[in-house]
This record gives structure tokens, C-alpha cells and sequence, in this order.
């Protein structure tokens, strides 16, 4: 379970999030969705610790992501996380780029490390793939490593941060298969996207964010067929064309 | 009276004087590799300094390189060997003073500060070409910050900055002639000696230009190789 309760943050005078109040079950997933600027990346780096916040408290599998004494390296572990441009790691195969966290924070043997790698190469669809790098991968391609990636490292909750909106639009279907099925074999996820149509299918909670504030929530049914706000109206509005 | 200078190109190689040329070659390349050593172990280090989230290891990075990429190397190089024994006291000075060779270490010591200063702001320029996403994509799988610059950061960026490196390496071995000002006996020292005794300067300068043109170019030549073998592949002219 994610708890986020009462979050506030501030990039110096500039309040990024406001007082952010939600909660993800274990098996549940989350879409968040909002205009540009709105703090949803923000947000997701809060949960994993790689951004600070000033007040309020996130609890991640009932550990606190912002108390010192908390090892946020353990913590990590436990959260994958998948980014608009994939971040490969360039110089890296497709096998290394996944077998390096294995080995050097979990520890496995080489071999173990890399059993584990091609099995997920499987599952996203790629194992001939194993040995090329970055560079002469499709984005669909390099994004499907980049959840193998994180996946090695067996998280229990996974963060999407836009996974699809720097890709081409013939290659976003592999890459919401991939996360489609994640959802349905019961993994706790937060996904940024304005994927509509992944929404519809997995999504437990729809959120929409707008200066920083959570201004709707709801199913897909309640967002989408009534939304509250003028705001949730103009968005979905444009992003349905 | 003949004024017509005679070429005698055979004070490169006739003895003494061969010897002579080959002996500062030897120096040359060895305080040249050995100062690179230094320059690279403490560059990349230093340069790592200057972005970590730390703010006094940042304040002691750029304190380093503001220090000693401002002052001429061979002010450096005489203070080092001038003053630098002094730096440990009065007692231990006198014996540093009479180590044998003592311009030797001091020139590679030397050089190896002053370069590793350059080397930390071709390697805080490859850091800054890593955007903040490629950075937290490390985090966020457990490893802790010396792990992801030791087997993430570091290598790519290193990969990236492979051409600015070559010059330095280039550079390392034509600043190790400003050692003759501290009379250690290296290829431009040898090559003012042979002029001192055959009043044949010009044959010898000219021989050491050459040598010092094969040198550089077996530098460029290595470090293709070292380019080629570590391109990150898939890449094109990055
Ligand atoms: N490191 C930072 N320093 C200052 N401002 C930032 C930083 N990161 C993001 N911001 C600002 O915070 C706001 C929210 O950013 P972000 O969370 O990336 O929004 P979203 O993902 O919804 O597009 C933006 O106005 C952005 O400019
Ligand atoms: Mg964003």
C-alpha cells in the first residue's frame, strides 16, 4: 500500500505540490493524469524519495519514505520505476542494462542475475534483443527493457512516469500490453499517462492533477462521463480531441 | 672564415649524444605516463566531487580546480620544488631535499595536479551532458550514489568525453618540456645539452620536434583505438 497523506512541496517560493491526499491498495493501479507543469512527476519522485518534500508524509509498504532513519536504497528496491525517455543505460547491453542492479545491490551471481534477465525479455516480448544496445533499439523496444529492468529487481509497486509519450504511435500498443498485463497479474501501480484506453481497461483510479492540487478523482466512468471541474472538462476535451 | 652553417645531422645519433636523446625520450614518456595515471585517477575523482550532493566535497572540488587551472604550470612546477618540501616541515625537507631524482617525482607530481584540474572539467562538462532522468533511472533501482557513479556514470560518461581526453593526454607530454626548467634531464633538456656542446642546436631541436610529433601522433593513434573499442555502439559520431 502507498500512503500519501497531506503532501506539500515547494521548488523554492514556487509550491509545486498541494497538500497531495491519496491512497493506493496493494493489486491496485492508479492513472494520473493533468496538464504539463501540473506536478505529477513531481509526485512519483516524491514516493521513491528521489525528490524531498517539506511537509505532509509518504508511507510506502508501511515504511516512511521521508524519515532519515528510513534506508531509502531498501526502500527503492521495492519500487520500480519507468521514465518517459527510458534512460538506458547507452553503453550497456539490453542483458547488462538489467542484470546490473540484480548483482550489485541484490547480489545474484551472474548467471542467476541473467536467467532472471532473459525470462523477463520474454515477458516483455524481446529476448532476441538481449544483446543489442540501446542505440539500435526501437523506443517501443527500449522502453519494454526499461520495465524489464526495473522488474528484475522483483518491486512489489511500479511508478510509469509518461512511459508512452515519447514514442511513436505505432509503438505505444507493445508498450501498454506490457503494463496491461503487469496490472492484471496484481501489481500496485501509479501511472502517469494520458492513455486513455489503458485507463479504461486497468485503471482502479483515475486522478487528475492541476496546479499541483489532485482537483478529481474518480473510476474511469465517473471521470470521464461526469467530470466535476471545468478544468477535467478542458483536459479531456483535448486530449480526446 | 666560412659562413655556410654545415648540417651535421649525426649529433642525433653519434655517441654520446644518441644516448643522450633516447635517455630524455625515456623521461619524457615516463613522466608523461605517469603524471597521466595521476591525472586521470584524481580528475575523474575530483571531477565526481563537483556534482555530488554533497555541498563541501562540491566546495573542495572547485576550490581544487580554480586553484590549479589559474596558475601557469611553471609556477606550479617551481613551487613544488622549490617550496613543496616545505609543506612537511623543516626536518623533513632536508630529506626530501636529498632524495635523488627529486625533479623527477616533482615534475610528475606536478603534472598530475595541474592536468587532473583539466580533467575534472572535461569530466564535470560529460556529468552535466547526463540529463537528471538517466541519473534518478539509477537511483530508483536500489543503487546507492558511489554505485551509480561507479558502474553507470562514470563509464558513460567517460565514453563521452574520450576526444577532450586525447588532447589532454597530447598536452601532458608537451608540458612535461617546462620540467627542464627544473633541470630534469627530459627529451627538450637533452636536446638544449647536445646544442651546448656541438653548437649544433638546430639538428638537435629539430630531432627532438620530430620525436615529439611520433609521440603525439602514437597518442592520437591510441587513443582511436581506445575510441573505437569503447564507442558506445549503435551511436554515430557522438
Ligand atoms: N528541479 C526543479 N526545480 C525547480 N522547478 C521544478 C523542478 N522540477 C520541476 N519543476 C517545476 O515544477 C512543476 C511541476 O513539474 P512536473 O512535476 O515535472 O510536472 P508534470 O510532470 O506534471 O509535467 C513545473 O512547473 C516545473 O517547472
Ligand atoms: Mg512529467
Amino acid at each position: 500500500m502507498i500512503e500519501i497523506k497531506n503532501v506539500s512541496k515547494w521548488f523554492g517560493d514556487f509550491q509545486v505540490l498541494k497538500n497531495i491526499n491519496e491512497v493506493i491498495r496493494q493489486n491496485q493501479t492508479v492513472v494520473v493524469c493533468g496538464p504539463s507543469g501540473s506536478g505529477k512527476s513531481t509526485l512519483l519522485r516524491c514516493i521513491n524519495g528521489l525528490e524531498p518534500f517539506q511537509q505532509g508524509e509518504i508511507i510506502v509498504g508501511g515504511v516512511k519514505v521521508n524519515d532519515p532513519k528510513t534506508n531509502i536504497y531498501k526502500l527503492r528496491q521495492k519500487i520500480g520505476m519507468v521514465f518517459q525517455r527510458f534512460e538506458l543505460y547507452p553503453h550497456m547491453t539490453a542483458l547488462q542494462n538489467i542484470t546490473l542492479a540484480p548483482i550489485k545491490v541484490l547480489k545474484l551471481s551472474k548467471k542467476e542475475a541473467e536467467e532472471r534477465a532473459m525470462k523477463l525479455l520474454e515477458r516483455v516480448g524481446i529476448p532476441e534483443k538481449a544483446n543489442e544496445y540501446p542505440a539500435n533499439l526501437s523506443g517501443g523496444q527500449q522502453q519494454r527493457v526499461a520495465i524489464a529492468r526495473a522488474l528484475a529487481m522483483e518491486p512489489e509497486y511500479m511508478l510509469f512516469d509518461e512511459p508512452t509519450s515519447a514514442l511513436d504511435p505505432e509503438m505505444i500498443k507493445e508498450v501498454l500490453d506490457v503494463m496491461i498485463d503487469l496490472a492484471k497479474e496484481g501489481m500496485t501501480m501509479l501511472c502517469v499517462t494520458h492513455e486513455m484506453g489503458f485507463a479504461r481497461e486497468v485503471a482502479d483510479e483515475i486522478l487528475f492533477m492541476d496546479y499541483g492540487q489532485i482537483v478529481e478523482r474518480g473510476t474511469y466512468e465517473e471521470f470521464f462521463k461526469n467530470p466535476k471541474t471545468e478544468r477535467a472538462k478542458d483536459f479531456i476535451s483535448h486530449i480526446l480531441h | 672564415m666560412r659562413f655556410a652553417y654545415e648540417f651535421d645531422w649525426s649529433v642525433l645519433w653519434r655517441h654520446p649524444y644518441g644516448i643522450w636523446i633516447l635517455k630524455g625520450l625515456l623521461v619524457t614518456i615516463e613522466v608523461g605516463l605517469l603524471a597521466w595515471i595521476i591525472a586521470l585517477i584524481l580528475g575523474i575523482f575530483i571531477g565526481t566531487l563537483r556534482i555530488t550532493t554533497w555541498r563541501w566535497m562540491r566546495f573542495l572540488g572547485t576550490a581544487y580546480v580554480e586553484l590549479f587551472r589559474n596558475i601557469p604550470f611553471i609556477v606550479q612546477l617551481f613551487f613544488w620544488f622549490y617550496a613543496g618540501p616545505m609543506l612537511f616541515g623543516e626536518k623533513l625537507a632536508h630529506q626530501i631535499n636529498r632524495i635523488p631524482d627529486l625533479n623527477f617525482y616533482v615534475a610528475i607530481i606536478g603534472l598530475g595536479l595541474y592536468t587532473a584540474s583539466r580533467v575534472a572539467e572535461h569530466v564535470r562538462a560529460g556529468f552535466a551532458s547526463i540529463s537528471r532522468d538517466q541519473y534518478q533511472a539509477v537511483l530508483s533501482t536500489g543503487m546507492t550514489q558511489v554505485q551509480m557513479y561507479r558502474y553507470v556514470i562514470i563509464p558513460y560518461a567517460l565514453r563521452i568525453i574520450i576526444p577532450p581526453l586525447t588532447t589532454e593526454f597530447l598536452t601532458i607530454f608537451k608540458n612535461s618540456s617546462v620540467a627542464m626548467t627544473i633541470g630534469l634531464a627530459e627529451l627538450t633538456f637533452q636536446s638544449y645539452r647536445i646544442d651546448a656542446v656541438t653548437f649544433h642546436g638546430l639538428e638537435a631541436t629539430t630531432g627532438a620536434m620530430f620525436i615529439y610529433l611520433f609521440l603525439g601522433l602514437s597518442v592520437v593513434k591510441f587513443m582511436g583505438l581506445i575510441e573505437k573499442k569503447y564507442k558506445i555502439k549503435g551511436m554515430v559520431g557522438r
